[in-house]
C-alpha cells in the first residue's frame, strides 16, 4: 500500500515538475511582454517531436545500436528549441511591440497553429514515443520499487528549474532580463538592450518548453494536438500561482501535477480535469484579480 | 452622419451579394461550401461584437457554436418539431447559458477573461465527450431532420443556400442597427479608452453584457444550422479549432466593421479548396494568413480597402443649420461636498481627513507637491477609485458609492492628465460618444456643433483622434467633458504641455463656462495659469489641506510658501 501510494506521489511529483518547466517559461514571457504565449503548449510538443527524431538520427548513426538516452539529447534540443524561440520573438512578438497585448496574444495563437498542423503534416496524428531519459529500469530500495525514469525526470527538471533561479537572480544576464522585463524603455536608458533581452527570454521559455516535451515523451508519449492542454495547465497554474510570480507558479504547476495523477487514480482523467476547470472557474469567480496578489499594479 | 452610415450598409450588401450571386449560379458543392461560408459569417459577425468593436478576447465563441449545434440538433433528433423551434431552443439555451457565464467572467481583467472562457469551453467539450447518453459520446448524433421552413422541406442545395443568407441578411441588419450612430462612436471609446468611456457616461457593464450575449446568440445560429445542413453533430464542432476558424476569419477579414466578419468567412472557407495541395492541412495556411494579417494589416481586409477606396469625410459646419448659442448649463446651485475623505494604498495615506467644497459660478484651484493626493482626489470624485471612508454629497445625495458612469449622468465630468486617446474616431465623433444619452440623436448632433463652435479644434472636426497635438488632445478632452453637460467640471493639469496662446484661450473658456453655472476643479503645476483664473485656491500637501481660500491669501501663507519655496530664511 504505501509502495503504491508512493509510486502515486512520485508520478504526480514527476508530472508536476514537468509542467512547472512549461509553466516557468510561460510566466518568463508574460512578465517580459505583459501578454499569454499561446503557442507554449505547441512547443513542448515540438520538443517532444525533436527528441523523437534525434533519438532516431542517432541509432542511424551505428556508433551506438540501441536509441540515444533522453539525457544524452536534452542539451542538443536546450539549444535547438532556444533558436527557435529567438526566431519566434523576432516573428511574432517583434513587430507587434508597440501594439496592445491582444495582438499578441493572436500572433501567437497563429504560430501556434502553424506549428501544431506543420509537424502534423510531416508525422502524422499517431503517438509517437521517445526515449526513457536514462534507462527504464526500476530500483529497489528495501521494499520499495521506484522507476528510474521518474527519478532521473524530477532530478533533471529539478536541476533546470534551479538554473533558471540561478540565472535570474544571481547572474548580470538575469538582473539585465528583470530590468527589461519591468521597463523596456527605462532598462535601454541605463544601457541595457531591451528588445534583445526580451528575445533572450523567449528563447529560455521555449527551451525550456522543449524540455519540458523531452521529459514527457518517454511517459506520456507525443501528439501533435497535446499543445493546447499543455498550455493550459500552464496558463492555470500561473493564475492559482499569483500573476507573474515565478515561485508560484512553480509550486502551482506541480500542485496540479499531483492532483491530476491521484484523481486520474482514483476516479478517472475526466474527472481529474473537469475538477481542474471548475476549480479555476471558481477562483476566477470568487478572487476575480487572481488567487494571490498580481505582482505588478497598474497606475490609473 | 446617417448617410456615412447608410454608404457603409450598403457597402456590406454589395460584399454579400456579389458572392453569392456567383455561387447560386455553380453546382450544387459550391453551393454547399457557400453555405458553409454563410454559416461562418454568422458566427464571425457575433465574434466581430465581443472582440473586434469591444475588444474582448473571448475564447468562448467556439463553444457557443457547439452548444447551438448540440441543442438544436438533440432537440431536433428527440422530438418532431420544426427547425425554427429548435433554433428557437438553441438560442435561448446558449443565450441563458451565456448569461449564466457572463456574471462572474465579464468583470475579469483580459488575460484572465480570455482563460475563462477557455476553461468554460474545455468544460463543454468534456461533457459532450463524456455524457454519452445525452449527446451520443465521441460519435456525436445522427439522423438531424432536414432544415424546413414553414413545413416546407428545403432539400435543394440552392434552397438551403438562400435559407442561410436570408438568415445572414437579417443578422447584419441587426448588427448595424445595434451599431448605429453614436453607439457605435461609444462602443470605440469604451474599447480604446475604458476610464474614459466611464466618467463620459457610457455603461461598460451594459455594453459588454450585451454583446457577449450577442455572440453567443449568433454563435448559436450558426451552429444550429451547421448541425443541420451536415446532419451530423459531434464534439469536433466544440473543439478549439472551430474557435480558432471563428477568430482567424474575423481577424482576417477586418474586426472592425460586419463586412470584415463576411469577408473573412467567404475567403477561409474557400481556402481549402483553392490550396488543395495542402490537403487537411490547410489549418498552417490560416495560421500563415491570421499572422500576416496581424502584422501587416491589423484591422483585416476591409480594413485595407476602406483605407484606400473609402475616405471618411470631415463634417462641413457651415451646411448645418445653425443654433442658438445658449449656454450648455442652466444650473445654478449645484454644490459638491466632500467630507472625511480617506485613502491609503498599502500603509501610505494619500488623502487624510480632507474636507472641500465645490458650488456652481466658482473656479477653484488645486495645488500641492507632487504625491500629495491632487489625483487621487479627482480620480475619487469622479469614481475611478473608491475611497476608503469618506462621503461625496452632490446636490444633497450622496454619491460615494455610485458608479463612474452614474456619477457622469448626474453631472460631473472630468479630463485626464496622460490623454491615451482611442485612434479609431475622429474629434466630431469623439464628442458625439460622449453626448449625454437622455436626448435624441438630432439633439446630440446640435450639441456637438455648438461645443465645437467654442472650441479651437472648429477647423479639425474630421481628423482622426491619434493624429492630433497634444494641446488639441488637450482640448477635445475638455470638448468631450462638456459634451456630458457637466454641472462640476474637474480639469486635471489642463493646461500641461500648451503654449501661452493656448492657456489664454483655455482661461477665457474656463472663465465662460463658469459664468454659466459650471463649478470647476482645476490642477494644475503652473501658477501663472492658475492665479488669474481662479477664484479659489486650495493647497495640498501629505493628502489634507494646507491652506485655503482667495489666490493671494494662500501665497501669503508661511506654510504654503514653506512647502513651495523650502526653508528660506531671507
Amino acid at each position: 500500500m504505501l509502495d503504491i501510494s508512493l509510486q502515486l506521489i512520485l508520478n504526480g511529483i514527476s508530472l508536476g515538475c514537468a509542467y512547472a518547466l512549461i509553466t516557468l517559461g510561460f510566466v518568463l514571457v508574460i512578465n517580459a511582454i505583459g501578454a499569454v504565449n499561446f503557442a507554449q503548449g505547441d512547443f513542448v510538443m515540438a520538443g517532444g517531436f525533436l527528441t523523437v527524431v534525434l533519438a532516431e538520427f542517432m541509432v542511424a548513426d551505428n556508433f551506438n545500436p540501441i536509441r540515444a538516452s533522453g539525457l544524452i539529447i536534452l542539451p542538443l534540443v536546450l539549444i535547438s528549441m532556444a533558436c527557435f524561440g529567438f526566431l519566434f520573438s523576432i516573428i511574432a512578438y517583434k513587430p507587434l511591440k508597440n501594439r496592445p497585448p491582444v495582438t499578441v496574444f493572436i500572433s501567437t495563437i497563429a504560430m501556434g497553429l502553424i506549428i501544431q498542423h506543420s509537424i502534423n503534416a510531416g508525422f502524422g496524428p499517431e503517438p509517437q514515443i521517445g526515449p526513457a531519459l536514462i534507462s527504464s529500469g526500476k530500483i529497489t530500495i528495501g521494499t520499495l520499487t521506484i522507476s528510474k525514469q521518474q527519478i532521473s525526470i524530477i532530478l533533471s527538471a529539478s536541476f533546470l528549474i534551479l538554473c533558471v533561479g540561478f540565472l535570474m537572480n544571481k547572474t548580470q544576464l538575469g538582473r539585465k532580463l528583470r530590468a527589461a522585463s519591468q521597463d523596456s524603455e527605462m532598462a535601454e536608458s541605463i544601457g541595457i538592450n531591451g528588445p534583445r533581452c526580451i528575445s533572450i527570454t523567449f528563447s529560455l521559455a521555449i527551451a525550456l518548453a522543449g524540455a519540458a516535451g523531452l521529459l514527457l515523451s518517454n511517459q506520456f508519449f507525443v501528439t501533435t494536438s497535446d499543445g493546447g492542454l499543455y498550455m493550459l495547465k500552464a496558463y492555470i497554474a500561473v493564475t492559482l500561482g499569483g500573476w507573474g510570480r515565478l515561485d508560484g507558479a512553480v509550486i502551482a504547476a506541480l500542485a496540479i501535477g499531483l492532483f491530476e495523477v491521484i484523481m486520474a487514480t482514483l476516479v478517472s482523467y475526466v474527472v481529474a480535469e473537469a475538477l481542474l476547470f471548475a476549480a479555476l472557474l471558481l477562483v476566477l469567480f470568487f478572487r476575480p484579480s487572481g488567487l494571490f496578489a498580481e505582482v505588478v499594479q497598474r497606475r490609473t | 452622419m446617417s448617410s456615412l452610415y447608410s454608404r457603409d450598409f450598403i457597402v456590406t450588401l454589395i460584399i454579400m451579394l456579389i458572392p453569392l450571386c456567383l455561387a447560386l449560379n455553380t453546382d450544387s458543392y459550391g453551393q454547399r461550401i457557400m453555405t458553409l461560408s454563410g454559416i461562418y459569417a454568422i458566427a464571425a459577425m457575433g465574434y466581430h461584437l465581443i472582440f473586434g468593436r469591444l475588444g474582448a478576447l473571448s475564447l468562448a465563441q467556439g463553444c457557443f457554436f457547439g452548444l447551438g449545434a448540440y441543442s438544436a440538433a438533440l432537440i431536433g433528433v428527440h422530438f418532431e418539431l420544426s427547425f425554427l423551434t429548435c433554433l428557437l431552443f438553441a438560442v435561448i439555451f446558449t443565450a441563458l447559458v451565456a448569461l449564466i457565464i457572463a456574471l462572474p467572467v465579464l468583470r475579469l481583467e483580459s488575460h484572465y477573461f480570455a482563460l475563462a472562457t477557455l476553461g468554460i469551453a474545455q468544460i463543454a467539450l468534456l461533457i459532450a465527450i463524456n455524457w454519452t447518453e445525452v449527446t451520443g459520446g465521441a460519435n456525436g448524433a445522427y439522423g438531424i431532420p432536414q432544415l424546413d421552413l414553414f413545413g416546407m422541406e428545403l432539400s435543394s442545395s440552392n434552397d438551403v443556400l438562400i435559407f442561410v443568407w436570408v438568415i445572414l441578411f437579417i443578422i447584419v441588419s441587426l448588427t448595424f442597427w445595434i451599431m448605429r450612430a453614436p453607439f457605435n462612436y461609444q462602443v470605440t471609446l469604451l474599447k480604446d479608452t475604458p476610464e474614459v468611456a466611464a466618467s463620459s457616461g457610457i455603461d461598460i457593464g451594459r455594453w459588454r453584457l450585451t454583446f457577449f450575449i450577442m455572440s453567443a446568440i449568433f454563435g448559436a445560429i450558426a451552429g444550429a444550422l451547421q448541425a443541420y445542413t451536415i446532419g451530423v453533430v459531434s464534439p469536433a464542432t466544440l473543439e478549439f479549432q472551430v474557435m480558432v476558424s471563428i477568430l482567424a476569419m474575423t481577424v482576417i477579414g477586418g474586426k472592425n466593421h460586419p463586412a470584415g466578419a463576411v469577408i473573412g468567412a467567404i475567403l477561409l472557407t474557400h481556402l481549402p479548396e483553392w490550396f488543395r495541395f495542402l490537403e487537411t492541412h490547410y489549418l498552417i495556411a490560416y495560421g500563415v494568413a491570421l499572422l500576416c494579417t496581424i502584422i501587416v494589416a491589423p484591422s483585416g481586409i476591409f480594413g485595407l480597402f476602406e483605407k484606400f477606396l473609402i475616405r471618411n469625410p470631415g463634417y462641413d459646419l457651415k451646411s448645418l443649420p445653425s443654433i442658438e448659442n445658449k449656454a450648455v448649463c442652466d444650473a445654478n446651485s449645484t454644490s459638491l461636498e466632500i467630507q472625511g475623505l480617506l485613502k491609503t494604498y498599502g500603509g501610505i495615506k494619500a488623502l487624510k481627513n480632507l474636507n472641500m467644497t465645490l458650488t456652481s459660478h466658482q473656479i477653484v484651484g488645486l495645488v500641492g507637491p507632487n504625491g500629495s493626493g491632487k489625483s487621487t482626489l479627482i480620480n475619487i470624485i469622479s469614481g475611478l477609485q473608491r475611497q476608503d471612508e469618506g462621503t461625496i454629497k452632490l446636490d444633497g445625495s450622496f454619491i460615494e458609492n455610485t458608479a463612474s458612469y452614474k456619477r457622469s449622468n448626474r453631472g460631473i465630468a472630468r479630463t485626464y492628465q496622460t490623454s491615451l486617446r482611442s485612434s479609431d474616431l475622429n474629434v466630431y465623433q469623439a464628442i458625439l460618444a460622449c453626448s449625454s444619452n437622455q436626448h435624441n440623436l438630432k439633439h446630440r448632433h446640435n450639441q456637438t456643433h455648438a461645443i465645437l463652435r467654442n472650441s479651437r479644434l472648429i477647423s479639425k472636426t474630421g481628423s482622426m483622434v491619434g493624429d492630433l497635438s497634444t494641446a488639441d488632445v488637450r482640448e477635445l478632452d475638455l470638448c468631450m467633458a462638456l459634451a456630458t453637460e457637466p454641472k462640476i467640471l474637474l480639469l486635471d493639469e489642463p493646461a500641461a504641455g500648451l503654449s501661452s496662446a493656448e492657456q489664454q484661450f483655455l482661461s477665457t473658456k474656463i472663465r465662460h463656462l463658469a459664468q454659466s453655472g459650471i463649478s470647476i476643479l482645476i490642477v494644475d503645476h503652473s501658477m501663472d495659469f492658475l492665479l488669474p483664473v481662479v477664484d479659489r485656491l486650495i493647497c495640498l500637501d501629505q493628502g489634507s489641506v494646507l491652506a485655503e481660500g482667495a489666490p493671494a491669501e494662500v501665497l501669503a501663507d508661511p506654510k504654503a510658501l514653506k512647502l513651495y519655496f523650502g526653508n528660506s530664511r531671507s
